[in-house]
């Protein structure tokens, strides 16, 4: 079975190869596909190992004294200690030009998260709460439809990943808005689809809220600091 | 360097420190009795097989005594310890499911599992609809939103 969590990594990674590849060749940021490509993988692997450690914290699990249950990432990863860890490494990795590499990174991360989630097909996991949509499926020998709330997730990623890539490619929209807009974008989509989610807790909604705060104030930020700059020059 | 390693270990220890609580061995059990717990029972059954000495166990225990506390009354849920010492499993239930609405039986020769129709490897999870029908079976250790959706597929049946 955790074979089945390696093919949605693999899927990532591959999405975000892939996006960057692309972006390569259609103006992205300069160093994109080779620097982006390993600091974003580089995050994202401490942030699996920091997001692991925190839900055993939560647990009550000792990490120090239980070393050999961090590699057991099936039994739960915290996407508030994954997402804060991978956005640590990564400012670390890039603290020379944070704000182009995140601009540069943005629609990959996106089109990585698309990747993960359309990962649900081979884990056999795309399932949530209970639907009467016409789309809506069952389980093997269930009568209960559901959303497939892993491909939704899948596809709003995809379509932010696409639309801020080519908002990036052909109108370039400036300094630091399309790390906003993706942080924005990824919050928002967070938020939609955790109701839909099977969960014990109902997710920390809490956390994409801020994310939500975080990428409206970055945008507004950003957007006020080019009007200003373009009236000064 | 060597400061924030150490700092950063002091943090985590005190952090995640369980309790741990004593508690008593959990009591034999045989398959026939597990059959009838099955058959016999009016509400939806989750039946988790776990050993003290399985690591993967310890780590979906604490998962399933989250799920047992939020669906108290609606599920059974049953810890069925196999292969396993007294001590063991005493001390396993003392640090993970202290509190947790579990029953939990034990299975010194690992047997059970294999009548249920499920091999004899740690962490196993069976999934029973009321009246002891198999719903689902998890080989392996199981997640949040797999957990979620296969009690989800019991109480709302």
């Amino acid at each position: 079975m955790e074979f089945t969590l390696l093919a949605a990594a693999a899927f990532a990674v591959a999405a975000l190869y892939g996006m960057l590849y692309w972006e390569a060749r259609h103006g992205n940021a300069d160093r994109c596909a080779g620097n982006l490509f390993e600091t974003a993988l580089t995050a994202g692997v401490f942030g699996i190992f920091v997001g692991r450690i925190v839900a055993m914290m939560l647990d009550g699990v000792n990490p120090i004294a239980h070393p050999g249950d961090i590699i057991l990432v099936r039994a739960g990863v915290s996407t508030v200690g994954a997402t804060l860890g991978a956005a640590a490494v990564f400012a670390w990795l890039a603290r020379r030009e944070l704000i182009p590499m995140a601009d540069g990174i943005s629609a990959a991360a996106l089109a990585g998260l698309a990747g993960w989630h359309a990962g649900c097909l081979p884990r056999d996991a795309c399932l949530g709460t209970s639907s009467d949509l016409p789309w809506a499926t069952a389980q093997e020998a269930s009568e209960i439809t559901r959303h497939p709330v892993g491909l939704y997730a899948a596809l709003l990623f995809a379509v932010a990943a696409i639309a801020i890539a080519l908002w990036k490619a052909y109108r370039w929209p400036g300094f630091g808005i399309p790390a906003s807009a993706a942080t924005l974008a990824a919050a928002v989509i967070r938020l939609l689809v955790e109701p839909m989610q099977p969960s014990l807790d109902g997710g920390p909604v809490w956390f994409y809220a801020i994310g939500v705060v975080i990428g409206l104030g970055g945008l507004v930020w950003f957007i006020r600091a080019r009007r200003l700059g373009q009236r000064s020059s | 360097m060597r400061r924030t390693v150490v700092i950063v270990g002091l943090v985590l220890t005190a952090c995640s420190q369980a309790t741990v609580v004593d508690a008593d061995p959990p009591p034999p059990t045989s398959f026939e009795e597990v059959e009838a717990i099955l058959v016999e029972s009016t509400v939806p059954v989750v039946v988790n097989v776990w050993a003290s000495w399985c690591i993967p166990c310890r780590s979906e225990a604490p998962l399933l005594s989250r799920a047992a506390d939020r669906y108290d009354g609606e599920v059974r849920m049953i810890g069925l310890n196999v292969s396993d010492t007294p001590e063991g499993s005493a001390a396993f239930i003392g640090e993970f499911f202290p509190d947790a609405p579990i029953e939990h039986l034990a299975d010194s020769d690992g047997f059970i599992p294999v009548e249920l129709g499920a091999s004899r490897g740690v962490p196993l999870t069976f999934f029973y609809h009321a009246g002891g029908e198999l719903s689902f079976l998890q080989h392996g250790v199981i997640d949040e939103r797999t957990l979620a959706l296969q009690i989800d597929e019991l109480v709302n049946r």
